[in-house]
């Protein structure tokens, strides 16, 4: 068997296999031993049949854990641990505490708050002015949303099935003018933007843009410190929509992106895969990982086909994660994910470089663990979330705002959000010492635990194929579905308890929340926008670039060179989705339930 | 009697909101209350309501979680007035939006408004009351 086409985990397997004789265990036998009996003695005299027989339960809570916890841990459930080789020290192999060595109290993580700052969707001129609130407030990092239902959908403000939801959830982008609005005197090579252009075919459309608006206040692209998702799970999995392109190609355009970001935005993250919607969308805390790590992997793999070092290609590759509701597993999940992300760059793709071990983490609170029912609530859980996720070494992170059942958040909810995070990086005593969980007993095996699952499901995807190959059969599809279900049935069940909802309920009515507002007119100014631009471009050259970015489509060009092209000579956003569509062709997905 | 005659359902995303968590969900929820559910996945209000008249549904079902509920829903109610699939027909919508969006929509007309945290007992039993209900009046 090629070492190519074995499974990660095999590759680890082996590999551990090997390192077993040079394994020096952090509890000595003899200690081990002597636990072993007094827990034994322990659990025998104080404690009843009945209480014996539940010793291990599962925790109940919206996304939360499916492994069965334990009353009290001991050095015996962690038993195998090697200090150095499995936990060691924060900014080295197995990096488990933390990617930097002096993590928080170097720099805090970056707080990026997705709205706050006026109305959080409307005209693309209100985006500017919401960046510029975000700042002000103490955003050291911004999130472009490039997620007009119009983006998300692959195509421009004119298009005909966009009446009626133009800048209802972000801002419309039809063209380089467009981004030069949103940005006006926005510091764009010192403030790093992350560019949630969810997908890839719209990070290549939209990333473009951004480029070009860059080149042309002239700020060189290598001075620009950005992340995008490009992510094709979001794409062809995660959302629901009219057009989609098939999945292998939007693989290619992912691929396709990467390459010329790292060639050419050299500090730019290019991709940010995306557990986090997946998650929400609904599966568990191990599947968010597994699917990304396949995702990655696949994407390395391509990259050597390239003749690229997926070292150096890996440099640049970071994680969203969710943060649900089950506190201890969330910590101990995200050491799990950046120890085998480490031990997949060392030994599947045996790279040295610890910029490419990194596993670098953005981190959301859970949306679907907020509620409407008292939305205060709300509050409380992002708080107990954002602290999960500054436990857990995240790099940077966003509070959801309470308000978020009802509608998008409005100004004051998340202004509440980002002061949730300033009063942890503050106010909590949390970020003097470096993974403060690490070494308890209980955090030790969990994150022991989540590090085999993960491997486990990754094995399973990897036999399926890999990450083309789960979501163009509706494994993925069908696994969320699934999950998603089950957890319903058991909130339905008062099983998973959610305080003012099916327990703690009060009839007393809490103050209603403040409802955002609407933007109105902004399909009818975009579509201004766009044919004034038409009367004044070159239409010729544009009907050129189009046509060498199909070509380049079909002929294996990089797709996003051509687009960056085609925004110069200003083609429109609903132009150039339309060139990548019709060179690509529409794929039906499978909508089981 | 047709009380042994499955309830078909038509579901649908409303417009170009990308969320499905939500439809998905009731899809489930309707199928194991007996149902025989068709979702289409997403479509602006003439295409939905081509689909229910086609497929001949009982039940038409949108979801929307983006902000497009008052005009798209507006839309969708005229429309299936028009082609007169109110008479025969429920229509229902849920997702996030604001409370005072609740109320207008069902001034629009819906038989059936849910929002966040609405149970499969609520939906389930307004949709077979409902229905019951226009059985008995033929």
């Amino acid at each position: 068997m090629l070492e190519q086409e074995k499974t990660t985990k095999q590759i680890l397997e082996e590999r551990e296999e090997e390192l077993k004789r040079e394994r020096i265990p952090l509890y000595s036998p003899e200690a081990l031993k002597v636990i072993e009996e007094e827990l034994g003695k322990w659990k025998k005299t104080r404690f009843r049949e009945d209480q014996l027989r539940n010793w291990e339960l599962v925790t109940s809570n919206v996304l939360g854990s499916e492994i069965p916890k334990k009353l009290l841990y001991t050095p015996v459930d962690a038993s195998e641990l090697d200090y150095v080789k499995d936990i060691g020290f924060s900014g080295q192999e197995p990096f488990t505490r933390g990617i930097h060595p002096n993590m928080y109290r170097g720099r805090f993580a970056t707080l990026r708050p997705l709205g706050g700052g006026g109305v959080s969707a409307g005209h693309t001129e209100d985006q500017n002015t919401r960046f510029k609130v975000q700042i002000e407030n103490g955003a050291t990092g911004l999130n472009v949303a490039y997620a007009d239902l119009s983006l998300l959908q692959l195509c421009g403000s004119d298009d005909p099935r966009m009446e009626g939801q133009v800048g209802l959830i972000a801002y419309p982008i039809d063209s380089v003018d467009d981004t030069h609005i949103a940005f006006k005197d926005i510091p764009i090579d010192k403030i790093s933007a992350s560019y949630i252009g969810h997908y890839p075919t719209n990070c290549t459309v939209g990333f473009a843009q951004y480029l070009v608006m860059a080149e042309e206040r002239g700020i060189p692209w290598d001075k620009l410190p950005s992340s995008m998702q490009n992510d094709v799970v979001m794409e062809n999995a995660v959302r629901a929509g009219m057009d989609y392109l098939p999945t292998k190609d939007v693989f290619r355009i992912q691929c396709d992106n990467a390459e010329f970001v790292r060639k050419n935005v050299p500090q730019c993250n290019f991709v940010t895969l995306n557990g986090y919607n997946l998650r929400e969308f609904g599966t568990s805390g191990v599947t968010e990982i597994a699917v990304a790590f396949a995702n990655a992997i696949d994407m390395l793999k391509e990259f050597q086909r390239r003749g690229l070092d997926p070292g150096w290609m890996a440099e640049r590759i970071a994680f969203f994660w969710s943060i649900g509701n089950d506190f201890f597993d969330e910590v101990a999940r995200l050491r799990a994910a950046r120890r085998l992300w480490y031990k997949i760059i060392k030994y599947q793709f045996g790279s040295n470089n610890p910029r490419a071990m990194w596993s670098r983490m953005a981190a959301q609170t859970s949306g679907v663990a907020l509620r409407r029912e008292e939305p205060y609530n709300n509050i409380a859980r992002a708080a107990l979330q954002s602290l999960a996720c500054i436990l857990g070494g995240v790099q940077s992170f966003h509070t959801d705002s309470y308000d978020e059942a009802y509608s998008h958040p409005t100004a004051i909810a998340s202004l509440i959000a980002l002061r949730t995070q300033e009063i942890i990086e503050c106010e909590a005593g949390v970020r003097e010492v470096v993974d403060p969980l690490g070494g308890s007993f209980y955090i030790e095996a969990l994150t022991n635990e989540y590090e085999r699952k993960i491997l486990d499901e990754l094995d399973e995807i990897q036999h399926q194929g890999g990450i083309v190959a789960i979501i163009e059969s509706g494994w993925l599809r069908r696994k969320v579905v699934e999950f998603l279900n089950r957890e319903q049935k058991l909130i339905e069940d008062g099983k998973i308890k959610i305080v003012g909802y099916n327990c703690y309920k009060t009839d007393e009515k809490l103050p209603g929340i403040e409802e955002v507002k609407y933007a109105e007119g902004v399909r009818e100014k975009q579509l201004e926008k766009i044919k004034k631009l038409k009367d004044m471009r070159d239409n010729e050259k544009v009907r050129e670039a189009l046509d060498e970015l199909i070509k380049a489509c079909r002929n294996g060009g990089n797709v996003m060179e051509y687009c960056v092209k085609a925004a110069r000579v200003r083609a429109t956003t609903q132009e150039t989705f339309g060139a990548i569509k019709e060179a690509f062709g529409l794929w039906k997905p499978p909508l089981s339930y | 009697m047709t009380q042994e005659r499955k309830i078909k359902v038509l579901l649908s995303k409303l417009g170009v909101d990308v969320h499905w968590r939500g439809v998905v969900t009731v899809a489930r929820m309707l199928r194991d209350a007996g149902m025989e559910v068709v979702y289409i996945g997403n479509a602006n209000p003439p295409e939905i309501i081509e689909a229910a008249i086609q497929e001949g549904a009982d039940v038409v079902g949108v979801s929307t979680l983006c902000g497009a509920e008052l005009s798209l829903g507006s839309e969708l109610i005229d429309l299936a007035k028009q082609k007169g699939l109110t008479d025969n027909s429920l229509l229902l919508i849920g997702g996030v939006f604001p409370r005072s969006h609740t109320l207008k929509l069902k001034e629009f007309g819906f038989d059936g408004v849910f929002e966040p945290g609405a149970t499969r007992e609520e939906i389930v039993s307004l949709i077979k009351n409902a229905i019951e209900g226009k059985e008995a009046v033929k």
